[in-house]
């Protein structure tokens, strides 16, 4: 009797041994699983940047919407004295200072050809965009709002350097935009940092809307016709469209009665009151 | 047997007539043109005569036809409003037409909420988000960027806060991430990590199979499973339910009890519409058999009386309801970062109390920069700016008398888009 019980608390202490074990696994576990989880990223990108140029832009159209057939209008920029050529016919077309507008399809990729550069003439950069989204400009202020897509000095010479550079131009949201003067000589611009992509790193920003791609080379056997992607159809703009503002508000005479000290006021007889 | 063809060659399959209906059949159907979409001229910024369009000779992709697999009205390509009737661009578009401004708005999708899509907006007034209180101790709180609001204090001690309407500017600005990846030349040498060199064989060797085996130890027992010799069943309760009736229950099921649910308590689908059924049947015979309560032998009767109010009561409301309105409006809908644009704030005494101590903040966008000292205002007010959580202003306008009822003023500032 006494052995039997002595073995039914032996082997009840042994239990609560195991359970103990048991919990204090089941716990780390859980704590590991949790750290590990807030390791991963909180999203799954479809798309990534180094994609080749045009899958984007195919996949965007097949999400439906109204992208397919639609001229997004885009703004070349480029330093002064370079000039842009686009594609028409598997062949450049004449060469125009920048900046250069036109307006691009959706999904399709535009080569380019930037030449004149300074410091580098006689040099060739063949860069190529690629429209994955549009915006929706109010009727009648397309032109004025385009796309821009800058070719910096510097990334025209990284290019001509056998570097390979990537801008993902973005929609900022003005929500989180940040407060940078309109006094900066470009677009605001980061640089992803090795590892990450740059697609991700815009779409954390804002939305990306165009992919810039420089660095490829002439091939040796001549241009064919996948070195211009197909030359998709595009349509040019003047530069510098000339639109019609509406006319600034009349200015308000300064009434007798000072609010602050250098505020003007308005005359209370401008004010219409309520009857 | 063998069947001879003879060819004919004079012989004619179809008649003449039918001849030359086939003729003229192929003939129209070879000289009907296509003529171009009209809509290609309208797609988004069409392509225009003078203008220099690249391959616009395919006119492959000029447009979206109107048979699109998907269903979205013209107006989401062209963003003109449907019955707009202005073009959305000129044929002379790059010579400097004007181009009107269409009041209705651009497209958007049903549903959702304008302006679409959001982020192309700046977003100025309104109070989104906490709403904005003045606590006991007179501090604004839940003001937050982008919202517009006006404080008073009341005839009877009340602080109200009143928001603007929001004013959206389409003001896009684009940003851009970089990445530069190359070749790195690696100088590093690789020495050999290992040789390989397999051993060959110097002399064959033969192995001999064995051909027989003997067993020195002898089986002793066999182990083998023992089969249960007893099996302990229970036994389940499946017919006691049928067996055993309640005390107070009369008699076996009745035929329209004669569901799963009502029997064993197992809803099954396929008794689904008998339920229905047997529902609908109590609910009428609620009508007919009406409930009787009685207690000991003596039947409820219900008292109904009515009482009198000894003394009225009377609330009196203070002499007026307290209202401002605040509306707000921009210069213009559209800014490019650098252009100028005006707010202007019309404040108005709609109730019929004066308003005291009304001050009004705005709250700028992280996109507007307030232009120092832009800020006036029709009646006497004093002006003071602070920074936001935004790296903004907000600007505060108190009013230095009190808001009479139906008096109003406004006030105005600038801002330069950012």
């Amino acid at each position: 009797m006494v052995r039997s019980i002595r073995f039914l608390a032996t082997q009840a202490h042994c239990r609560r041994f195991f359970v103990g074990k048991t919990a204090v696994l089941v716990l780390w576990w859980l704590g590991a699983a949790v750290a590990l989880q807030a390791q991963q990223p909180n999203a799954h990108y479809l798309h990534h940047g180094v994609m080749p140029p045009g899958a984007i832009g195919g996949r965007q159209l097949q999400r439906g919407g109204p992208l397919p057939g639609f001229y997004q209008p885009v703004e070349i920029k480029a330093p002064q004295g370079v000039l842009i050529s686009l594609a028409v016919d598997n062949q450049f077309d004449q060469a125009m200072p920048a900046p250069r507008k036109a307006g691009m399809l959706i999904g399709a990729v535009y080569r380019l050809r930037a030449t004149n550069i300074r410091l580098a003439e006689g040099l060739e950069v063949f860069p190529t965009i690629e429209i994955i989204d549009r915006i929706y400009a109010p009727a009648g202020q397309k032109l004025r709002f385009a796309i821009p897509v800058e070719l910096t000095e510097e990334d025209l010479k990284l290019a001509i350097q056998g570097k390979f550079v990537t801008r993902v131009i973005y929609l900022e949201d003005p929500r989180r935009a940040l407060p940078a003067p309109d006094n900066s000589p470009g677009q605001n611009w980061f640089e992803a940092a090795p590892g990450q992509d740059p697609l991700a790193v815009a779409d954390g920003l804002g939305r990306p809307v165009a992919i810039l791609r420089m660095g490829a080379r002439l091939p040796d056997q001549g241009l064919d016709a996948s070195f211009f992607f197909g030359s998709p159809p595009f349509v040019g703009f003047p530069a510098t469209p000339k639109v019609n503002l509406l006319p600034p508000p009349p200015a308000m005479p300064r009434g007798e009665r000072q609010g602050m000290v250098g505020s003007p006021t308005i005359s209370e007889n401008q004010v219409e009151r309520r009857p | 047997m063998k069947h001879i063809v003879r060819h004919q060659p004079n012989a004619r399959l179809w008649p003449n007539p039918w001849r030359m209906a086939l003729i003229a059949l192929c003939a129209l159907i070879l000289c009907s043109c296509r003529s171009p979409s009209k809509l290609g001229a309208t797609a988004g910024l069409s392509s225009s005569a003078g203008s220099t369009v690249g391959q616009a000779s395919r006119g492959t992709r000029a447009a979206p036809p109107d048979g699109r697999g998907d269903t979205l009205p013209r107006e989401a390509y062209t963003g003109v409003p449907a019955g707009a009737g202005v073009p959305m661009a000129q044929p002379d578009m790059e010579q400097g037409v004007p181009l009107p401004y269409q009041p209705q708005g651009p497209w958007a999708p049903s549903g959702l909420s304008r302006p679409w899509p959001a982020d192309e907006y700046i977003r100025d007034g309104g109070d989104v988000g906490v709403p904005a209180d003045v606590s006991g101790r007179g501090e604004l709180g839940g003001l937050e960027m982008e919202d517009t609001v006006a404080h008073y204090d009341t005839l009877d001690g009340r602080t109200l806060v009143e928001p603007s309407n929001k004013v959206y500017l389409y003001a896009p600005r684009f940003g851009a991430v970089r990445q530069v990846v190359g070749l790195v030349a690696h100088e590093e040498r690789q020495h050999i990590g290992g040789v390989y060199l397999p051993e060959h064989l110097n002399s064959p060797t033969t192995l001999q199979l064995v051909a027989d085996a003997e067993q020195n130890v002898q089986a002793a027992g066999e182990a083998a499973a023992r089969p249960a010799v007893a099996l302990r069943t229970r036994a389940g309760d499946g017919v006691m339910s049928s067996v055993i009736h309640p005390r107070a229950f009369q008699d076996a099921f009745k035929p329209y009890e004669n569901l799963s649910v009502v029997r064993m308590g197992v809803f099954e689908g396929a008794e689904m519409s008998f339920l229905a059924r047997a529902s609908e049947a109590a609910i009428a015979w609620s009508h007919i058999q009406a409930v009787q309560v009685i207690l000991d032998h003596t039947g409820a009767m219900a008292e109904v009386k009515y009482d009198k109010a000894l003394s009225l009561y009377t609330v009196s409301s203070p002499p007026g309801d307290p209202k401002l309105r605040l509306v707000k409006v921009a210069s213009t809908p559209f800014a490019q970062p650098g252009d100028e644009v005006f707010f202007t704030l019309r404040f108005d005494n709609i109730g019929n109390q004066p308003l005291g101590n009304v001050t009004i903040i705005d709250s700028l966008n992280t996109r507007l920069e307030y232009v120092a000292d832009s800020a006036q205002c029709s009646v006497e007010a004093k002006f003071s700016t602070q920074p936001n959580e935004g790296d903004s202003m907000a600007v505060r306008c108190e009013l230095a008398r009190p808001l009479e009822p139906g008096q109003g003023g406004i006030l105005r500032f600038r801002c330069r888009v950012r």
